[in-house]
């Protein structure tokens, strides 16, 4: 498994266990606000969760151009290995 | 609680007028004799051009005081001992003070009557205290009798010079950025302060349902220790959003704050992760507050049904 897709599935175990989401739903073209109706409180919640994850810091600031699940890996991948 | 030892519990301050509840039926009493020998305290309590004068002079007092809060008096009194703990809490303390003068001021002046019960119960550490906001005059009795607590507030009371002053030296948490809101509020709460928050986000839209952000339930779930609801009234309502100041009630209107049993967040949070044990405690939230208030409401319906029928026998 690539480290992209490990991002990928703790991203989507996260989506899961938080938001108690269908499986199902989460793919990585889904909108975060508009198809799994993750809000700004939520994102808070999920920035918090994956800090705790991966022991990174990392500022809701590092999230702002992510649209989807897709996007959310990639800015993920990025802080993870810089 | 510190400081208002007199104000506590189901105390009922009004200035001239015997009842809040016969005031309608004072008030019809007052346009029928108006030719009559009219007493002098029914011509002011209800006399439309005093209060909006009165108006105009809290209002006026309020902003003078809290440029004088913010220039002179805060500055000097930075020059006391203490550290950053000590400053903010003689800041809190003394804006306390100042609010519940300016609470009897526009009871004084024949603007409002107000009652607060169950002040006792506020302000503990770790206490999130909620409140609708049908008025812009609420978080004057709030923070009058829960001097202690932080507040969250718009972030255009840091913008505005009146508010500036205070709201900065008290250390209350601005609405910014959601996140910034949910960690500054979260902070006081661990660090054993209490905090109060408006969960509706903004004053109450008139006739409209009662709407919550999720935002309070997202603090609780995070990190209160418990949770109390208190349940304001304003009536008849005044002073609401998009409403200007001038366009006043047509008789002095009443605030009461009623402190509402506490609220366990743990079970909350036992049940499931943060996004969805604060979507439940924001629902149950909801449904505490939607039902109190048409209780409240269908309580002063019926007061006023039967002090008019009483006026008008008389």
């Amino acid at each position: 498994m690539t480290l992209q897709q490990q991002t990928y599935e703790m991203i989507r175990g996260s989506l899961i266990e938080l938001f108690q989401l269908e499986p199902g739903r989460i793919t990585p073209e889904a909108r975060l606000a508009d198809d799994l109706e993750i809000d700004s409180i939520d994102a808070v919640d999920l920035v918090d969760h994956v800090r705790r994850l991966t022991g990174r810091k990392i500022s809701a600031e590092d999230f702002r151009s992510v649209r989807t699940v897709g996007d959310l890996v990639h800015a993920l991948e990025r802080l993870v290995h810089t | 609680m510190r400081g208002c030892n007199n104000f506590l519990a189901d105390k009922r301050r009004t200035s001239h007028l015997p009842c809040a509840r016969a005031r309608r039926a004072e008030y019809d009493a007052c346009l029928r004799t108006r030719e009559g020998g009219l007493s002098a305290v029914n011509e002011r309590g209800d006399a439309y051009y005093w209060r909006l004068f009165a108006t105009a002079c809290c209002f006026v007092v309020f902003g003078l005081g809290g440029l004088a809060l913010g220039l002179v008096v805060f500055p000097l009194t930075r020059l006391l001992p203490g550290g950053e703990l000590a400053q903010r809490e003689r800041v809190r303390r003394t804006l306390g003070a100042v609010l519940r003068w300016f609470a009897d001021f526009t009871v004084f002046m024949g603007v409002l009557t107000y009652e607060v019960s169950g002040a006792e119960r506020l302000g503990r550490p770790g206490q999130l205290v909620l409140a609708n906001h049908p008025s812009l005059i609420d978080v004057v009795f709030l923070l009058a009798f829960s001097p202690s607590s932080s507040c969250i507030g718009k972030q255009a009371l840091w913008a505005n010079p009146f508010t500036r002053g205070p709201v900065s030296a008290a250390g209350y948490v601005s609405n910014d950025t959601v996140e910034g809101m949910i960690e500054g509020a979260s902070a006081a709460l661990r660090s054993g302060q209490s905090v109060i928050i408006f969960p509706e986000g903004t004053r109450t839209a008139p006739g409209r349902p009662l709407q919550f952000h999720r935002g309070a339930a997202a603090i609780a779930i995070r990190a209160a220790q418990v949770v109390t609801p208190v349940y304001i009234r304003c009536s008849p309502p005044t002073l609401a959003k998009n409403v200007p100041w001038y366009r006043i009630p047509e008789r002095r209107f009443h605030v009461s704050l009623r402190t509402g049993e506490d609220i366990d967040p743990e079970p909350f949070r036992r049940s499931a992760a943060a996004p969805i044990a604060g979507r439940r405690l924001s629902a149950r939230l909801l449904q505490l507050y939607t039902a109190e208030l048409a209780a409240s409401e269908a309580a002063i319906e019926t007061a006023n049904g039967a002090a008019m029928r009483t006026g008008s026998g008389e």
